[in-house]
């Protein structure tokens, strides 16, 4: 049995929920699941699909589509190219063959190269052109990077809808379809993390296209729709902004305690000093609440033992996925414990090139920490305070 | 003229061809490209490309 729901005149949700959904990208935990949204807009002449769903649930698309009683598309929007969105747009085109994929150019290459679409089945659209369904007008603004290269976003102009795709999404399984904002800031931020920040520069100058727009809602492709789009704007900007705040990030392993009494010790020490501390073991803690803390911590200090001279490979793999995600974290440092000897700090700084950071001097212990390492502690939370100070967020 | 290449990605700028996908004009160089410019390959921001003579 499909579902639809009304969101406006002639504007229908006809997306799925993927409530099991515990996985995404084979990397990050989904706490709430996920959904794949889709929406049709009704015009007196043409009817347009925006963005489709994850394969598994092209099927219970069409079934949605059947249930608003849809037996024709002329259109169908592809914002973005990713298999999650567009990989049952095969399945549409197969009930509907005479809808024409619209996306962008860039768009249309990669769904011809990862969806195998024949080309005549595409109409690519320039940047801010409309397309007239009959009393509703679509608007497409190209905003690349949120989060691929071919990403647009469409207005539906009438009803100062955005369909934004993954730009403001969340991975959040609701039967409710607007976003609860008590609920929904951390899921969004979250999300923010783990897709949106590599490209933060370029998120700043998407925000001033939406900023240009008057809106009544934005509908995302993953995540319940914000009735308050000022809302979730502010939110970006703040993220996306070049603003940190007065924390530090501590990711440790520790395997035999040594690492984990330093933790303990530079926390509270952090603590007195008044700097918000976010603190993970690492093999017991959610990647994607990590990558959230990582959002906008001045600091990062990634705590690690010695394993085979080098620094254990879960605070390695926590090194990599930082350099991937590119946060704007100021400052890092190291510190941990050793048996023998070791490179852990020369291999934990060449995984991170791309972390725009100044390297405060790390504290690393021989065995079970000794006085002395914990007076540098101490001296790299006043170094942290001193550097938090010159900021002018502590 | 130098050359600049992305660290995320190895692309290089070639200020002879610009970047059409940006809408960035042949003939430019690096340092006037905007602060917003981003490498066309991977989105990365313009203070992650480096000089390489």
């Amino acid at each position: 049995m499909g579902v639809y729901r009304e969101i406006g005149p002639n504007v229908f949700s006809v997306g799925v929920i993927d409530w099991d959904r515990r996985l995404f990208d084979e990397l990050i935990p989904l706490p709430d699941g996920t959904s794949y949204n889709a929406y049709v807009v009704c015009g007196s002449e043409k009817t347009a699909l925006i963005d489709a769903a994850d394969p598994p649930f092209g099927e219970a698309l069409l079934d949605n589509l059947d249930a608003l009683g849809i037996d024709r598309l002329d259109y169908l929007v592809a914002n973005h190219a990713e298999q999650d969105h567009s990989g049952s747009i095969p399945v549409v085109l197969e009930r509907f063959p005479q809808a024409e994929v619209v996306c962008t150019p860039r768009c249309r290459e990669l769904l011809e190269e990862h969806l195998k679409i024949p080309g005549e089945k595409f109409s690519t659209v320039e940047d801010r052109s409309t397309l007239d369904l009959g009393g509703e007008t679509l608007e497409f603004f190209y905003t690349p990077w949120v989060h691929w290269p071919e990403t647009m976003v469409t207005y539906l102009r009438e009803e100062k809808i955005l369909f934004s795709c993954d730009f403001f999404g969340s991975h959040y399984a609701a039967s409710d379809l607007f976003a609860d904002r008590r609920i929904i800031y951390e899921p969004a931020k979250r999300y923010y993390a783990e897709i949106m920040m590599p490209f933060r520069k370029i998120i700043q100058k998407n925000l001033e296209i939406v900023d240009s727009l008057d809106l009544s809602m934005i509908a995302p492709s993953h995540g319940p729709i914000h009735s308050d789009p000022t809302f979730i704007v502010d939110a970006y900007r703040d993220w996306a902004s070049d603003e940190v705040k007065n924390e530090v990030v501590i990711p440790f392993v520790s395997m035999h305690g040594s690492t984990r009494l330093m933790v303990d010790h530079l926390v509270d020490g952090l603590i007195v000093r008044g700097i918000g501390v976010k603190r993970f073991d690492i093999a017991a803690s959610d990647v994607g609440k990590m990558a959230e803390a990582l959002v906008d911590a001045a600091t990062l200090v990634l705590a690690t033992c010695t394993v085979l001279a080098g620094p254990h490979p879960n605070a390695a793999h926590l090194a990599f996925l930082a350099n991937a995600l590119r946060p704007k974290t100021r400052f890092a440092s190291v510190i941990g414990s050793y048996g023998w000897g070791g490179k852990t700090v020369k291999v934990i700084q060449d995984a991170i090139p791309l972390l725009k950071v100044e390297l405060i001097e790390p504290v690393l212990a021989k065995g079970l920490p000794t006085e002395e390492d914990y007076l540098a502690l101490d001296r790299l939370a006043d170094e942290i305070l001193k550097k938090h100070q010159q900021l002018g967020i502590a | 003229m130098d050359r600049y290449v992305c660290d995320v990605c190895g692309y290089v700028y070639d200020h002879e061809k610009g970047d059409p996908v940006s809408g960035v004009a042949p003939s430019t160089p690096f340092e006037e490209l905007p602060d917003d410019w981003v490498c066309p390959e991977c989105g990365a921001p313009k203070d992650s490309f480096s000089k390489v003579g």
